[in-house]
């Protein structure tokens, strides 16, 4: 139990030094754009860009002292969650972002538990009866799902599903039902090659000498696949999860976009356009904060999977 | 063993494709089936709604909301709003307003001249913000007499007054009590109340706005109770969203792509219309950068670019050839400017003048050891001048003429056109009633792109104290003699490209009666529809 704690503690540890580079990079972000910040803020003002217009705001803002001062006083605001105010509307850059962030995390949940659903039991089903006609199908599922766009998908589902059968209606409602078509297109994808590294992975485990003594002790086949076999097929493919979860986030901008969903893509999207950099810097610590949580449980998860993790170098 | 598995299995991989589509209600109401309300889509959040500031609030929003003194006929004739009617001193410097009796915001506050000076005062305490106006810069102070009566001083006697408080913004009235309790409504407000006919009732950002007509209002009230605003982002889906009966009407310019436009129209089932010419697309030639400070240059431009070709394959012929940057209709410019016809030999005549020549073998002119290139800049996210870039690029090549295409997002472009870094830049007029004053006054201010592109112009000076002249002039002789001379030179000096005259589209179920076209580009004709049960059933 011990040795547990201090995986997850050195685990922890090692968030620090990530963060902190985020940190940088955000802040950085806003040096390295093309327009002056404080020409953006004057313009979303429709105030004319004269010189001293300029000096003065520039001022304001706090853009003539030392960056490493500039960084350390936005680092201190971020800490307590205060990213600045849009520049467009005026308002503070968090409450902005909570009117989007509900949506995206909705999304990205119903997806994850689409992409589980579906993945699981088409890859353990693929190795077990493997080279048969639904081994097949699932190849053909997997080849449609990595070469289909997917804002093409997204609108193919709208036009079958709410236009020609009207299953759905084409814009949201405010209820569950809103989350179905947006989260297959999302979650279709990545289905499709999680069943297939699973089928991989879970045909290379049942090959195990772990897997036929445990036939060998009698045990049920029902137990032997999925607490031998499954447990430590999964690994890889929780792996990957975690690295592709940022490919995700990204993808949710276009479902977001076809079915009309106000989420963190379109508002990023947006902030970019509107060139409003503190809500871009608080998009990409958001974003990469979300992204470093998924992999942080994801690697915990390994413990689960295989204890020679959990209980480090040390031989079982 | 197995087999239970495997059956185990398949039924939860069905129970996706099953049950979560079952979940659904089996009918739902279609919007058309109720005849009180409207559903409208728009591709942008409606914004908060501040009548006296621009972006990212909607113009078709604050115009359903809040009124103007004065509104904009057809054909530039002005009609009373609030104002029931008003004088002009003979001098032009003083106007005075008799306003409307009983008019009432629709939080019940009375409409009075107390409230409608509030709301100038907030506007003049921020001149700065409405520079590119003249009308905020010319008024020097308002005045109240008892309830009804608005005095409102000029600086000089700037003619386009009426016209421009016409505009959706920033001249619109507030209720008072919706002033924020510091500061002025330049840093927000508290809630949108107007006197206008629909009234703000429920809004989530980026997903809906509702509105409910004011049952208060002073005018002919809509025969609509309520207009819903579905916020789409994408256009695909917005005409899903309109076969499916779930959006009654489609407006705007580029809301839907014209090759959807088409093919609603040519089904047959649907009332497809296309509005009279509104504003026009146009590039502006920078006469100050590169090879384009050269008039042949400019002129051989003109004549290199196939309009007609243009409009009958990337607009199916909805909008008309633009010969100038101003329509005739707009006021004062009907005054006889020859066209440049599409004519590839004399554009060819004029760069060889020019010295750009033509070696054998070669498809790009050069002059000194140096090729004619020119930057064209559009906003890359607009599909339409995209595929206008994509074409002129594709003329001037004939005549031997290498165009860069330069798209950028919008911001990027917009900066482009401030700062004068182009040879050719979209840069569309803004329609009635900001033409021609708005956009003749704006050209002498370095963030537009007129100015950049005027800026190489010996005549510029001349050009700019003869548009400080025709706006203060109260002749009218004298006004379109300067109207004349301005709109020939710019004309003569080539430094705009018309295409073509923009138009809107509106697409409407063939239950809704009551269309017809605003006369401004950007009100929405929601007031007068009225609906009826379908005749068609689901």
């Amino acid at each position: 139990m011990k040795l547990t704690n201090h995986y997850i503690f050195r685990r922890s540890l090692q968030l620090i030094p990530v963060l902190l580079g985020i940190s940088i990079v955000a802040f950085l972000l806003l040096q390295l754009m093309p327009s002056d910040p404080a020409v953006v803020v004057l313009r979303a003002a429709e105030t004319p860009t004269t010189p001293e217009a300029i000096a003065d705001m520039r001022e304001k803002l706090g853009l003539n002292r030392p960056l490493l001062i500039q960084y350390v006083d936005w680092l201190w605001h971020v800490l307590r969650l205060d990213f600045g105010q849009s520049f467009v509307t005026g308002k503070p850059v968090l409450q902005e972002v909570m009117n989007y962030l509900p949506t995206t995390l909705m999304l990205m949940s119903c997806t994850i538990m689409l992409i589980f659903i579906v993945s699981l039991p088409i890859g353990i089903l693929a190795a077990l009866y493997r080279d048969t006609v639904f081994d097949q199908v699932s190849r053909l599922f997997a080849y449609v799902g990595v070469s289909m766009p997917s804002f093409w998908l997204g609108f193919l589902l709208l036009y079958v599903f709410s236009f020609k059968l009207g299953w759905f209606s084409v814009i949201s409602r405010g209820s569950i039902v809103d989350w179905v078509l947006p989260s297959i297109t999302l979650a279709f994808a990545p289905a499709a090659v999680y069943a297939r590294l699973l089928r991989g992975s879970m045909l290379e485990s049942l090959n195990q000498n772990y897997v036929l003594y445990a036939r060998a002790r009698g045990l049920s086949e029902r137990l032997v696949v999925l607490q031998y076999a499954l447990k430590n097929a999964l690994l890889p493919v929780v792996t990957v999860f975690g690295l592709n979860f940022a490919h995700l986030l990204a993808g949710t901008l276009v479902v977001e976009n076809v079915f009309a969903l106000p989420g963190l893509g379109r508002f990023a999207v947006q902030s970019i356009l509107n060139r409003d950099y503190p809500m871009i810097q608080c998009y990409v610590c958001l974003t990469a904060v979300l992204f470093v949580g998924v992999n942080f449980i994801v690697d915990l998860t390994y413990g689960y999977f295989d204890p020679r993790i959990r209980f480090g170098k040390q031989e079982l | 063993m197995r087999k239970a598995l495997f059956r185990v299995l398949l039924v939860v991989a069905a129970a996706v494709m099953v049950v979560l589509p079952s979940c659904t209600q089996p009918s739902f109401q279609s919007s058309t089936t109720q005849t009180s309300t409207l559903t409208f889509s728009w591709s942008q959040d409606v914004g908060s709604l501040n009548p006296h500031r621009y972006g990212p609030s909607q113009m078709f929003a604050q115009d359903l909301v809040y009124e103007p003194l004065v509104t904009y006929d057809r054909g530039g004739k002005i009609q009373p709003a609030l104002a029931e009617s008003w004088k002009v001193s003979p001098d032009g410097k003083l106007i005075t307003f008799q306003l409307r009796k009983g008019v009432q915001f629709s939080d019940g506050t009375p409409f009075n001249a107390a409230a409608a000076k509030a709301n100038f005062d907030q506007i003049l305490q921020n001149r700065k913000e409405h520079d590119w106006l003249g009308l905020v810069q010319e008024i020097d102070r308002v005045e109240i007499f008892g309830d009804r009566t608005l005095q409102m001083y000029l600086k000089n006697p700037y003619y386009p007054v009426l016209q421009e408080l016409t505009l959706i913004r920033p001249v619109r009235f507030l209720s008072p009590k919706a002033f924020p309790d510091e500061g002025t409504t330049a840093k927000g407000i508290k809630t949108p109340i107007g006197t206008g006919p629909w009234t703000l009732a429920d809004y989530r950002k980026d997903t809906y706005a509702v509105f409910k007509r004011n049952e208060n209002y002073w005018g002919q009230k809509p025969a609509l109770e309520q207009v819903t605003v579905k916020i789409i982002p994408d256009s695909e889906t917005r005409v899903l969203a309109f076969e499916r009966n779930e959006v009654d009407l489609i407006y705007g310019s580029d809301e839907i792509s014209l090759d959807a436009f088409r093919q609603l129209r040519d089904s047959g089932q649907y009332i497809a219309e296309v509005s009279p010419p509104l504003n026009t697309r146009a590039l502006s030639i920078n006469s100050s950068r590169g090879a384009t400070k050269d008039l042949k240059v400019r002129q051989a431009i003109q004549h290199s670019v196939n309009k007609d070709a243009i409009v009958a394959a990337i607009f199916y012929n909805t909008e008309q050839r633009a010969d100038t940057y101003f329509s005739k209709e707009v006021p004062y410019a009907n005054v006889g400017l020859r066209p440049y016809a599409y004519d590839v030999d004399r554009a060819k005549a004029l760069l060889d003048e020019a010295g750009w020549k033509q070696r054998a073998g070669q498809a790009i002119r050069q002059k000194d050891g140096q090729s004619l290139m020119l930057d064209l800049s559009f906003g890359g996210d607009n599909k339409v001048d995209r595929a206008i870039a994509e074409a002129i690029q594709a003329d001037l090549k004939i005549v031997g003429i290498d165009a860069k295409l330069l798209g950028e997002e919008k911001q990027a472009w917009r900066e482009r056109q401030a700062s004068g870094e182009f040879n050719l830049i979209f840069n569309e007029t803004w329609g009635p009633p900001y033409e021609p004053q708005a956009i003749v006054s704006s050209m002498r201010v370095a963030t537009h792109a007129d100015y950049a592109a005027q800026q190489g112009l010996s005549m510029k000076a001349e050009i700019d104290r003869k548009i400080g002249a025709v706006l203060t002039t109260i002749n009218k002789e004298q006004r379109q003699q300067l109207y004349r001379d301005i709109f020939t030179t710019l004309h003569e000096q080539a430094v705009y490209l018309p295409i073509s005259y923009s138009t809107n589209i509106a697409v409407l179920h063939k239950n809704l009666s009551g269309f017809e076209f605003m006369p401004q580009a950007y009100q929405v004709p929601i007031n007068k529809l009225s609906k009826s049960k379908p005749q068609h059933s689901l």
